[in-house]
């Protein structure tokens, strides 16, 4: 049997991965002195509510390799079973490494790691994509290879508040040139290469929401499209009916980005990825 | 009915008839023509169409003939008539600044083509030299429109044209020139609506009435009769003085310290002292010269011929480039100004890293117009890499573009001119930054031009981003506040001295007595609430009072965003950027 493994950064709520059958490896998220498993000991609203209050930030810190190498042992049990390991963009997060190392205590071609290049929702769609390959018969090699050529297709916008946690957090890669600014420009930022680069600025949060529309049709057609919101659910709607116009014969899946994305996120901030047709 | 209106053609009977002018006697014209638009200048200035102090298009056509002259009178061959006008043309073309400095460059160059390889010109090539500037100043505007200097330079031509088949005496046929643009002058007043309301006859049309009568001053046999005015009809009628004795008017004397305030604020490398001169010699060789001279700074721009260098270099080393330059040839008006210390002051406030040294062009940059420092700062934090000083009352001149864009040093620039005065003059530059592809989004006012900016992608291509950040611009409404500098009548508003005035999209949208009732009605006038105001105060208000109107919008717009930052700008208390 084939099994599919990922890990929290993929904001695939713990209810909803067990349901799909996926098992979800969590990151830590640290404020100060004290330390969460993500998703599970603190969920999102908790998470936002305290970022908006504290002047401390949060750090996060990828999952050990006993942490994944306790992941992946009950799954690989039977000898027909094997692992399909999708995870965050190794340029932003050491998950992958854990994962690495995790993976020489199993035989070889029993685990199948896939960075995806990307992050929260992206990451998402990849797995979803991967589940259909496994029920459509598709070999785990075979559905690593699919996830891997798929990354290229996968695209992330997000708006967000402020740069500062990105910023904070040391993850600003590329969107470094968007700092600096006199004005209060909002950063549309996306993910190349698994790095978050700036797309465009923006002076309003409807000109952002405006330009991500304008974006996606670009893409189309798509064959998976996700809203995901930083702790301010009432941004969706404000997407949500031109996403449905957009795609009509996609389901757009709508959530939230988890502790650890938003850690560097922030409170306030909007995305959407999306995944081309195959 | 003009002053200059008793019949040319009886008095000129009496002289004797002047069948060929050259190049002395065109030099000579220019300068009294220069004097006579020095004389003028404040009245052309206070034929303002729009009670709003942006009245400068005497001192834009001034400081470009100024600058004509200055080259005029080196010109290589100064007995042909050809040389006189193609160094006129020349300078001009460097000089000039507002639009209707930039078509009276495009009238110079004209005349220049129409009198080339010719040393004298006759009436008929006088008539042939003003239709090509007609045609080559119509060229130059993308949409001509008529009651403007345009159909004054068309009708001179055609005044022109007929005398010329009449009379071959140049007296003749120049005062016919000069009486009907005198007359075309009158007539713009019912050409514009602008015009009619206002009650005045258009300023650049003006201008180059008073340019061809004072050049026909010298040319015609000196007299007594008082200068033509530019009519009876309007109000605030210009009183036109009599020009400088002759001996005063030295235009060489007066091009000293004139230079205009537009100043060059580049982000990236060359600073130190910007270094200006002129030399002068018997045979320079211009292209060896700029050579060497441009290995001792950056954005050199060495122009002129084999008897006049101008030399303008941004150097590190004043005196190294003084004692080389000295070695060329005689020196003379050298200025010499230090860069630096408001470069460090701007980039302390900016909070930017110190620019690497320069290497290689870059693909594609950005050169900006600022009205203020506090515009510039913004303008040079969103990524622009040369932002010019100038704006509302001193628009930058082609030379000034110029000197950004290649402080600029990339293979592609895009100017951002965000002000309407100033589109036309940067849609020039790309024709003398030959090694530099120039294009200008269109931007008539700061909001604009910082909407543009931020659509910018410096990975992206100069087409790309052109298109990119001309749809940028018009997602953004500006707003621009001032008060009325005299009582006037302008798109259907009865306008007071003192009034606040706003202007939306080039037109005047609101007046009331107090900033705040103007801005709300602006606001209530637009289709759908903005999410953002950003209020931009100008240097005749304080942050504090800037401060409290933002706080009253956000009391009374509680839906909306109000950011407060400083421009810098002059005349207009506040501009606001909508979106």
């Amino acid at each position: 049997m084939i099994h599919v493994v990922t890990d929290s950064t993929s904001d695939l709520p713990q209810v909803e991965a067990h349901s799909l059958g996926v098992t979800v490896v969590p990151l830590t998220v640290r404020f100060g002195e004290e330390q969460f498993t993500d998703g599970i000991e603190m969920d999102s609203d908790t998470f936002y509510e305290r970022l908006r209050k504290t002047n401390v930030h949060p750090t996060t810190s990828q999952p050990t390799p006993e942490q994944f190498a306790d992941a992946f042992r009950p799954l690989l049990e039977r000898d027909d079973d094997q692992v399909v390991s999708l995870h965050i963009s190794a340029k932003l997060s050491g998950t992958l490494q854990s994962a690495h190392i995790a993976a020489k205590e199993f035989p070889p071609d029993r685990i199948h790691l896939v960075d995806t290049e990307t992050a929260s929702a992206g990451i998402q769609l990849l797995v979803r994509a991967a589940l259909d390959d496994i029920a459509a018969g598709l070999d785990a090699q075979a559905v690593a290879r699919k996830a891997m050529e798929r990354r290229e297709r996968v695209t992330i916008y997000v708006l967000l508040d402020t740069l500062t946690y990105l910023q904070r957090g040391g993850r600003i890669g590329r969107a470094q040139a968007t700092l600096g600014s006199l004005l209060n420009v909002k950063p549309l930022l996306t993910v190349v290469e698994g790095e978050v680069a700036p797309k465009a600025r923006v002076r309003s949060r409807r000109q952002g929401l405006e330009k991500i529309v304008e974006l996606l049709r670009d893409l189309l057609p798509l064959r998976g499209l996700a809203a995901f919101h930083c702790g301010a659910p009432e941004l969706l709607p404000l997407l949500s009916n031109q996403l449905k116009a957009l795609v009509p014969d996609v389901k757009i899946l709508f959530g939230q980005v988890g502790p650890v994305v938003g850690a560097y996120a922030g409170p306030g901030g909007i995305g959407i990825a999306a995944l081309g047709a195959d | 009915m003009s002053a200059t209106d008793p019949a040319p053609s009886g008095l000129s009977v009496l002289r004797t008839p002047l069948r060929e002018v050259g190049g002395a006697q065109t030099l000579a014209g220019l300068r009294s023509a220069l004097a006579w638009l020095e004389a003028n200048q404040q009245e052309i200035n206070d034929l303002n169409v729009y009670p709003v102090p942006d009245g400068d298009t005497g001192s834009n056509m001034y400081l470009t003939l100024r600058s004509a002259v200055e080259e005029a009178q080196h010109a290589p061959t100064p007995d042909a008539i050809d040389s006189v006008m193609a160094a006129a043309a020349h300078g001009s073309l460097m000089g000039a600044r507002g639009n209707s400095g930039v078509i009276l460059s495009q009238i110079l160059r004209g005349l220049a083509q129409g009198l080339t390889g010719q040393t004298t010109v006759d009436a008929k090539g006088v008539a042939r030299a003003l239709t090509e500037a007609s045609a080559v100043a119509y060229r130059a505007v993308m949409k001509p429109t008529e009651g403007t200097i345009l159909t004054v330079i068309r009708e001179a031509a055609t005044a022109a044209t007929a005398a010329a088949a009449e009379s071959d005496d140049l007296r003749v046929v120049l005062q016919r020139v000069v009486q009907e643009s005198h007359a075309a002058v009158e007539r713009t007043i019912d050409q514009l609506a602008v015009l009619r309301e206002a009650g005045v006859v258009d300023a650049g049309g003006f201008g180059l009435a008073v340019i061809l009568e004072g050049f026909t001053r010298t040319i015609s046999d000196a007299d007594d009769r008082p200068p033509a005015t530019a009519g009876q009809a309007r109000r605030g009628e210009p009183q036109v003085r009599l020009p400088y004795g002759e001996e005063k008017q030295s235009p060489g004397v007066a091009l000293h310290g004139r230079r205009g305030a537009a100043a060059v604020a580049p982000t990236d490398e060359g600073w130190g002292y910007c270094t200006e001169f002129l030399l002068t010699g018997k045979s320079l060789d211009v292209d060896a010269i700029r050579e060497d001279l441009a290995k001792l700074g950056e954005s050199a721009l060495v122009v002129g011929d084999e008897r006049l260098i101008r030399v303008h270099i941004h150097t590190g080393d004043p005196a190294v480039l003084i004692a080389a330059a000295a070695q060329k040839g005689r020196m003379s008006k050298l200025k010499v100004e230090d860069m630096s210390a408001q470069h460090h002051e701007v980039l302390a406030r900016a909070g930017a890293p110190q620019a690497a040294p320069r290497a290689e062009p870059k693909p594609l940059g950005v050169v900006s117009v600022a009205p203020g420092g506090g515009f510039r700062d913004i303008l040079q934090s969103l990524g622009s890499d040369a932002v010019v000083l100038g704006g509302q009352t001193m628009n930058p001149s082609i030379e000034d573009l110029l000197n950004a864009v290649r402080d600029a040093h990339s293979e592609a620039v895009i100017i951002l001119p965000n002000n309407g005065n100033v589109i036309l003059t940067a849609q020039q530059v790309d024709e003398l930054a030959t090694d530099c592809d120039v294009r200008v989004v269109p931007t008539r006012n700061v909001p604009q031009g910082i909407s543009a900016l931020l659509a910018y992608d410096q990975s992206a291509g100069v087409e790309v981003n052109y298109e990119r950040m001309h749809d940028a611009m018009q997602t953004v409404r500006g707003v621009e506040i001032t008060r009325a500098v005299r009582d006037s009548n302008a798109d259907g508003h009865d306008i007071k001295e003192g009034d606040v005035i706003a202007i939306v999209d080039d037109r005047i949208s609101q007046v009331g007595s107090e900033y705040l009732p103007v801005i709300e009605a602006v606001l209530a006038a637009e289709e759908r609430p903005p999410e953002l105001i950003t209020i931009y105060h100008g240097d005749v208000v304080s942050e504090d009072e800037a401060n409290a109107l933002a706080q009253k919008l956000r009391e009374s717009h509680p839906g909306t965003e109000v950011e407060v930052h400083e421009g810098g700008q002059e005349h207009y208390p506040y501009v606001l950027s909508l979106e």
